[in-house]
């Protein structure tokens, strides 16, 4: 409030300081204006005299007025502001008027006049004189006559020209009008006292001798505020002088006029204010001390005052807010207690459990938590556990099994066990694991519960175990007596023929037809027996991985196409062959994946009484080398695809009765591929639609097709002995069983040893090609069994051999050492 | 399989050998074969069964292990059928069928032979059977 009216009074006091300003500028700019206006009236009216004195003069008429003697004439004087009063005459030379406006007084009127001489020659404007027509003090606008007869003359008093000008520029402000002559000397108009000052002289007064503006006390008691303005062609000078108290009263006004305002205002404002405090900023101030009072656990105060509708209503929905969160406040904070306190028991649970459980990231298998009780029993600390996963806890021997669990899927709720598990001592201990999955903070992890074995636990699982052992055994046991008795069917059919015939043929006289009859019976089911007899031990021998196999890279092409050439009939419908270009080599043992794909085309062939294609294929499958053997014979049930490959399982439909068979072909083949890493299978859309019968084999690995020597040998074992010798020697071989493999293999060896005596592609042919391909650079040595003619012989020292050594004892030995001295030449030599 | 026209074995007794095994069947066929009776072989137990229902034969030999209808199967369904209760079958088994054996004595069959047998002992069960 104070400071309220503190700027109300500041803003008087600049209000009038600055109107005192405006009231000297508004007086000092309105005397110039005065000054201004009126020098221009006069310069007008003079203008205005001087032109109608100059057209009268120069009426053809006037110098006969002139030279009459006083006559008729009529003049006319239209005064007009500021020399309203005065009279126009036609004045001879003499001075005497001829003719005037007003009535002529008789006599020579202006004859002593100083302007009438100088009027006759050029127009003249003089003042100031004493017109002895009116007695006044005048002005004279004089114009000659042609001929210097006389002169037209305005003549117009000066008296009222101040008052004039103050009439009709001053207005109410008091104006004050000076006229002066050239230099300021004499007063030709004055508005103030113009009785009193027409016609005197300046000198003495404030205007005499200076520029005559600025501020002067005039004689009515008034200060004016001064300026001048010079009159048009005329050396006279008008002052305007501007009343500055007028001006100053004026000013006053309009700037009490403002204070007013401005008080006013101010006052409005503290109306305003107090009612915005009163309505608005009370019930503010008391809701917001309502709100700081207002605490999370406290009642809620009910915010009850008046003021405005927006401001209670704001009241109200705060203390529904409040409320609000209040109820939601004392909720939480029961549940967040509740948690609390169940949290804790939990961990109580957990902690104080006495068996180990523990928490495992199932990603990283890191601990997340553990125990007190695993920290007891497995001797680490806590923070010594967070480091660990729990591989650790495994003894070396468990990990791989305990990693392959790991990664498979595991159920829900998973019990395991017994574990051996290691604790920090070095001991072991023996757990059982109950576990299922939880999710731990962001970590997809298993709680985990290890009991120990107790005593009756460990004698159950023995029991259990031996139990176990027990039942495997009785049904192996099963098995076995399963397997005597189908062998021992499988054996007594051919036999019952065999022992049957010879004692037919023993006891009874027969025709030589029946006798031959009855021997044909006895060679085909002996010969069957054996098959039978040599199959079953293959078998035994296979399954009990006896049977010994020599992994080799071999040509699969090369394989197929020998098994193929093997079964096929002259004339009858050929095999036909789909192997794909380039296919790799593959590492079998070529005997034993010779025998699969012989059997599988004997089946075909065996199944297909009525004939029709047979196709043999081979390509590249996810990695392995793929055969198979399509025909389109009797086929195969749905049901008896699976059991296919069983022992002694022989399809059972009528079309087939006549086929013989071992039931242990396929059996057989199974395991041989299998034991190469391969599978076996078979297809058919059913009866009558044909089979076919696939598997797949391993392809040769790069590094395994490298050797310093090449062993081109059919015969395993002595292949075998080759390589034992040069490994002695510290060469390394690799072994091809055909010609066509070494064919693939022969540019990764500096030397070979080679047999002439090959399945398919002999051993002379290869050479051949050998030399043809790449010169006569590398060493080879020919072993063989073969009686060499004189001219094989002189082939083969032509070809460039080393050696040629027959087969016996002593030959691998003398073929490593003369390959070793070859190649250790060549390294000599480069 | 060798098999007369039904009228000429409406005169004669007929014989029918059962076996899966053509050798079998033939050594059957020669050890037994006679003026006295027609002798028909079949190769599974289906045709068996049919052709002992077509011929009401006096005795069947019959091989316990064949594919299709087992003899066993073909036993039981010549024992349950009015028409056939003159036939007497022989089994053929291996000797460890022993099982195979026990039910089939129970199911009625007359005798049995493990092979290998004897050609003559099995003439002589024939002739038992036939009542010669």
């Amino acid at each position: 409030m104070v400071v309220l009216v503190a700027v109300a009074a500041l803003a008087g006091v600049a209000v009038r300081t600055l109107g005192q300003q405006d009231a000297r500028q508004v007086a000092t700019a309105d005397a110039r204006f005065a000054a201004s206006a009126a020098a221009t009236e006069i310069a007008g009216d003079l203008l205005l005299l001087q032109q109608v004195t100059a057209k009268l003069a120069a009426n053809p008429q006037v110098p006969a007025i002139i030279g009459l003697p006083a006559g008729p004439c009529t003049l006319t004087f239209a005064g007009a502001s500021p020399f309203s009063a005065g009279h126009l005459d036609v004045i001879k030379s003499d001075g005497s008027v001829k003719c005037s406006s007003r009535a002529i007084a008789p006599g020579a009127i202006y004859g002593a006049a100083s302007w009438l001489q100088a009027a006759i020659n050029s127009p003249v404007t003089a003042a100031p004189f004493l017109d002895p027509a009116t007695g006044e003090i005048s002005a004279v606008v004089a114009a000659p006559v042609a001929g210097g007869a006389g002169v037209v003359a305005a003549i117009v008093e000066l008296a009222p020209v101040g008052p004039s000008l103050a009439a009709t520029l001053g207005g109410a402000r008091q104006l004050e009008f000076l006229v002066t002559t050239n230099h300021d000397t004499t007063v030709l108009a004055r508005s103030l006292q113009p009785s009193r000052w027409v016609g005197q002289p300046l000198a003495g007064t404030a205007f005499a001798g200076s520029a005559g503006t600025g501020e002067r006390s005039d004689l009515d008691g008034r200060t004016r505020l001064y300026d001048r303005s010079a009159v048009g062609s005329t050396p006279w000078f008008v002052y305007a002088g501007a009343d500055e108290a007028a001006a100053l009263a004026a000013g006053d006004l309009s700037s009490n006029r403002e204070l007013a305002i401005i008080l006013g205002g101010a006052g409005i404002m503290l109306v305003v204010i107090f009612v915005v405090y009163r309505r608005i900023v009370d019930p503010i101030r008391q809701l917001s001390l309502v709100i700081r009072g207002s605490t999370v656990g406290g009642a809620v105060d009910t915010v009850g005052m008046m003021g405005a509708s927006e401001v209670t209503g704001l009241a109200e929905d705060f203390a529904k807010l409040m409320a609000t969160v209040k109820s939601e406040l004392v909720e939480r904070l029961n549940s967040e207690q509740v948690a609390v306190v169940s949290e804790r028991n939990y961990r109580t649970l957990f902690e104080g459990h006495p068996q180990p459980m523990w928490l495992y990231d199932v990603d990283t298998l890191a601990f997340l938590e553990v125990n007190d009780s695993t920290c007891e029993r497995y001797g680490y600390t806590r923070e010594e556990f967070m480091a660990m996963t729990i591989c650790d806890l495994q003894q070396p021997q468990d990990i791989p099994k305990f990693l392959e669990l790991q990664a498979m899927p595991m159920p829900i709720s998973d019990r395991t066990g017994p574990w051996r598990h290691l604790l920090k001592d070095g001991s072991t201990t023996q757990v059982l694991i109950t576990s299922h999955p939880v999710i731990f903070g962001d970590h997809h992890a298993r709680f985990v519960l290890a009991e120990d074995l107790t005593e009756s636990q460990r004698l159950e699982l023995e029991l259990v175990e031996s139990h176990a052992r027990a039942e495997h055994s009785a049904e192996l046991s099963r098995a076995k007596d399963e397997m005597i008795a189908v062998v021992s069917h499988e054996l007594r059919t051919p036999l019952a023929s065999i022992v049957g015939f010879a004692e037919l043929l023993a006891t009874r006289d027969v025709t030589a037809a029946q006798r031959n009859d009855y021997l044909a019976v006895m060679l085909q089911e002996g010969r069957r027996l054996t098959a039978l007899v040599n199959d079953f031990l293959d078998l035994r021998r296979l399954e009990g991985g006896h049977l010994s196999m020599r992994f080799a890279p071999a040509d699969i092409k090369a394989l197929i196409t020998r098994a193929v050439e093997l079964f096929s009939v002259p004339g009858g419908t050929p095999i036909e062959l789909r192997l794909q270009d380039d296919l790799p080599l593959v590492r079998v043992d070529g005997d034993s994946v010779f025998r699969v794909i012989a059997n599988l085309l004997s089946n075909a062939r065996k199944y297909s009484p009525l004939g029709g294609s047979i196709i043999v294929g081979a390509a590249v499958l996810n990695g392995m080398v793929e055969i198979y053997v399509q025909d389109e014979g009797l086929g195969i049930p749905a049901q008896a695809l699976t059991r296919l490959f069983g022992k002694f399982y022989r399809v059972e439909a009528a079309d087939r009765g006549a086929i013989s068979g071992t039931g242990l072909g396929l059996a057989i083949c199974k395991n041989i591929v299998e034991s190469h890493g391969g599978k076996v299978g078979a297809r058919s859309e059913g009866l009558g639609k044909g089979s076919r019968f696939f598997f797949t084999v391993p392809i040769v690995r790069e590094e395994a097709q490298t050797g310093d020597v090449l062993i081109v040998e059919d015969d395993s074992g002595f292949a075998h002995l080759v390589e034992a010798e040069l490994e002695a020697r510290g060469l390394s071989s690799i072994w091809a069983a055909d010609a066509e493999t070494a064919g693939h293999l022969v540019t990764r060896a500096r030397g070979v040893v080679l047999d002439l005596l090959l399945p398919g592609l002999s051993g002379e042919a290869f050479l051949h090609r050998l030399r043809a391909t790449r010169g006569a650079g590398i060493p080879v040595v020919v072993v063989t069994l073969k009686d060499l003619a004189p001219a094989e012989s002189l082939a083969l020292q032509k070809a460039g051999v080393t050696a040629v050594l027959r087969k016996g004892p002593g030959t691998a030995s003398t073929a490593a050492d003369l390959l070793s001295r070859s190649l250790a030449a060549e390294l000599v030599a480069i | 399989m060798s098999l007369h026209t039904p009228t000429e074995l409406d005169l004669q007794r007929t014989v029918l050998i059962a076996d899966d095994e053509s050798s079998i069947r033939l050594l059957v066929h020669a050890t037994i074969e006679s003026d006295d009776y027609t002798v028909v072989e079949a190769s599974d137990g289906a045709q068996a069964w049919t052709l002992a229902q077509q011929l009401k034969p006096s005795l069947v030999l019959l091989d316990v292990q064949m594919p299709g209808q087992s003899g066993l199967e073909v036993l039981r369904s010549i024992k349950a059928d009015p028409n056939l209760k003159a036939t007497r079958v022989i089994l053929l088994t291996s000797k460890a069928q022993e099982r195979d054996i026990e039910v089939g004595l129970i199911a009625g069959a007359d005798f049995y032979l493990t092979k290998p047998f004897s050609p003559l002992d099995l003439l002589t069960r024939v002739e038992e059977a036939l009542e010669l």
